[in-house]
């Protein structure tokens, strides 16, 4: 970190991601004070109570400049605005949605995030997110990608599985020869293979942003599809409202990054992935990209974590937060 | 005639709850897959992360 500054981070969301979010920001050396705006006004004090010195409550959506860096781990669909908010004050943003049409928002911002040189970072989370900067890392040892295949398991707090269970009933947005395709969500499915425990899960498509953060940073790139893993139940009582009210937290979830291109003549197909808590693994990620956009590592613009150059470095901010992703070793490549 | 109706529109009924219930079926049930035979999962370290 180069900035010897004392740096202000206001976090919006007390839930299960911006609690970790807030421990991770806390627990470094790098984050002198964390503004925690929720209005769940109980779920902010606990959090508050929790983080101890450092950390204080903070109310409204008006953000002033002599903020670092704003975290918004609210609920999908209402970051857009608070993004706008914190653009507009000249402070560098980091959001975490995972709704399609949010993530279109919040792309869109792009020409006024490098008017204002800040960085507006889309979907730091475990997916989209890590899976971003995975595909982005794994990228590097190919000479040409052309497809990336990305899918999910597990949930994070209440409104990611409220997200989820959307997802699974809305339009799917994949990229396929070069051209937006939308497809039924519930539909395509793939047994996708997830480190270990999690293993084989049944994965279909769903409403999921992650073509959208890909797509225009791997120029050429033919194929990029995004899927959950759900179970019969799940995609049976998707079209329904939610009949039982989601868990504090889910448990463990997975990611998984599959790339396929070509290395000289050869064909190759490359697996990376992560296994933890989502909320716990998005709320490392956040934070992660957080200290990087404070030591101004990260560039001006509004983009995904695939934008990232330097992932080796965020990668291991990540690993020193406890999250080591992995890759799948012994597949054989084809010609 | 009325009776043509009738068997008409039973077996119209019919049709479509067949159709419901196969569809049904082929949504919920998909099929198997193949474990990979080798290989495993390992972190990334060393010359992943240079």
């Amino acid at each position: 970190m180069t900035s010897t500054e004392p740096s202000r981070v206001v976090l919006f969301g007390a839930g299960a991601t911006g609690a970790r979010v807030a421990r991770q920001l806390r627990s470094s050396t790098h984050v002198d004070c964390v503004e925690i705006r929720d209005p769940d006004t109980e779920a902010a004090a606990r959090l508050i109570d929790s983080l101890g010195d450092g950390a204080e409550r903070g109310v409204g959506r008006d953000i002033d400049s002599s903020v670092s860096a704003v975290v918004i781990a609210s609920p999908a669909g209402t970051q857009t605005a608070l993004a706008r908010r914190a653009i507009h004050a000249g402070v560098p943003v980091i959001t975490t949605s995972n709704k399609t049409a949010e993530v279109r928002r919040l792309l869109a911002l792009d020409q006024e995030a490098r008017f204002g040189s800040i960085p507006v970072i889309v979907g730091a989370g475990f997916m989209p997110g890590l899976t971003c900067l995975l595909a982005k890392h794994g990228a590097r040892q190919f000479d040409e990608v052309e497809e990336i295949h990305v899918a999910k398991v597990g949930t994070g707090g209440p409104a990611c599985a409220r997200q989820h269970h959307r997802a699974l009933s809305s339009r799917g947005v994949d990229w396929r020869d070069g051209r937006w395709t939308e497809r039924s969500g519930g539909s395509g499915r793939e047994l996708a293979w997830f480190p270990d425990p999690v293993g084989g899960r049944d994965c279909y498509r769903a409403g999921l942003p992650d073509a959208l953060l890909l797509v225009p940073e791997f120029a050429g790139v033919q194929r990029v599809t995004a899927r959950q893993a759900a179970t019969r139940r799940d995609r049976l009582t998707s079209p329904l409202p939610m009949l039982w009210r989601p868990h504090p937290e889910g448990g463990i979830g997975a990611i998984r990054v599959e790339l396929r291109g070509r290395v000289g003549l050869e064909r190759r197909v490359d697996v990376f992935g992560a296994i933890e808590r989502p909320a716990v693994g998005a709320g490392a990620m956040a934070a992660a990209v957080t200290l990087h956009v404070l030591s101004g590592r990260l560039p001006a613009g509004a983009y995904g974590l695939a934008g990232v150059d330097d992932t080796t470095a965020l990668l291991h901010t990540l690993a020193a937060r406890g999250v080591k992703p992995v890759r799948f070793e012994g597949m054989s490549t084809f010609v | 005639m009325g009776g043509g109706l009738l068997t008409l529109v039973r077996r119209a009924l019919v049709a479509i709850g067949a159709g419901i219930a196969v569809a049904a079926a082929i949504r919920v049930r998909g099929s198997g897959g193949v474990p990979p035979q080798t290989g495993g999962w390992r972190e990334l370290s060393g010359s992943d992360l240079d």
